[in-house]
């Protein structure tokens, strides 16, 4: 019986999700300030959020767009994605390489607080230190506690 | 009797001994120590990373046909703790000059920031007795010196909050502007905020 009612719930939930209302993707609503959903409907909720956490949803990045500015110098901006109903709070290091391949040592290279918002977008921006760099390469951890 | 308590002795030296925190160099490369109430060096970092990276986005460095000579301005560090300021400048200077963009000059600077007293101490001798015991042609020549263009200054605040019975909220500001001696025009401005929340009885000094 249980078990047949946990199945009915999660049917009921990825078809609540499916049948969510398209909106404008360039703007993020949250759960709690959006109108009623099965994110925020308080029977699916729950089985929505544990499949989330069960199939461990996390940051997803969507591209990295590096351009060389007005003065030569390189900028990068990481776009992204948080597919978890939590923000989620990370480090994250940029290093720049010259055309050699070689890393440019840098004070800017350093690591750097950041905060994803919850089921949103994200944006990571950083500037080459000299007009040298042409790549880049960037490393991820969680905050130390 | 005695051998009993020394024994005993011995035993609770050994014990104490290994309740002893080991000294331990910082990783200052992968760091994973925990957060403090009071600014750390990773603080330093982050908040001169992102000035100089936000300094050489803005595009006002750029000065057609050559580099910028900048001068160190006053850094208030207005704090409760004492925060030598050049913590935070060394760093932003650093990587400024490195980008190719500015030169940095020795011969003036605003409050505490540092200057260079051998380029006076070198004239005041040329301009002494002790001047003649030097080959004239390898003495430093009036009006050689550089007047610095633009000027580097800025803030570091820090505010208190009680956050609930037994948290509080430190706040610190960094604030940096850059000025153009000969306008007077701010050119860049920006800040850093690094907020910290944590035991009331921790202190921020």
């Amino acid at each position: 019986m249980r078990l047949t009612l946990n199945i009915l719930l999660l049917t009921a939930a990825i078809g609540l999700w499916g049948c969510q209302q398209q909106q404008d993707k360039r703007i993020n609503m949250a759960s709690d300030v959006a109108s009623d959903n099965a994110l925020v409907n308080i029977v699916t909720k729950p089985v929505v959020y544990s499949f989330s956490w069960i199939t461990g949803e996390g940051l997803e990045i969507d591209k990295a767009v590096t351009y060389v500015n007005k003065d030569g110098f390189m900028e990068l901006e990481i776009q992204g994605h948080n597919r978890a109903f939590n923000p989620i709070r990370f480090e994250y290091k940029v290093e720049w390489l010259d055309g050699a391949g070689l890393t440019i040592a840098s004070s800017t290279s350093k690591w750097l607080t950041y905060s994803a918002a919850a089921k949103g977008p994200f944006v990571i921006k950083a500037v080459a230190p000299k007009t040298t760099a042409v790549d880049f390469r960037m490393n991820t951890r969680k905050i130390p506690k | 009797m005695i051998k009993k308590l020394l024994t005993i002795v011995l035993f609770a030296s050994i014990t104490l001994i290994g309740c002893t925190a080991p000294t331990e160099n910082i990783d200052t490369i992968n760091d994973q120590g925990k957060a403090v109430m009071q600014l750390d060096y990773r603080d330093f970092e982050r908040a001169a990373s992102q000035m100089v990276q936000s300094l050489i986005a803005s595009g006002q460095l750029k000065k057609e046909g050559g580099r910028y000579v900048v001068a160190s301005g006053r850094i208030v560090n207005d704090t409760m703790q004492r925060v030598d300021t050049d913590q935070l400048m060394v760093k932003i200077e650093k990587e400024l000059m490195n980008s190719g963009l500015v030169v940095m000059t020795s011969a003036v600077s605003g409050g505490t920031s540092p200057t260079d007293s051998m380029v006076y101490d070198v004239r005041d001798i040329r301009d002494s007795e002790k001047g003649s015991e030097f080959k004239q042609d390898t003495l430093q020549q009036k009006g050689q010196l550089i007047a610095p263009e633009l000027s580097m200054s800025g803030k570091i605040i820090q505010r208190n909050i009680r956050y609930d019975n037994n948290k509080q909220q430190v706040e610190y500001y960094f604030q940096l502007q850059l000025a153009n001696l000969g306008t007077g025009l701010r050119y860049w401005q920006d800040e850093t905020i690094i907020g910290k929340r944590g035991d009331r009885k921790n202190v921020p000094w």
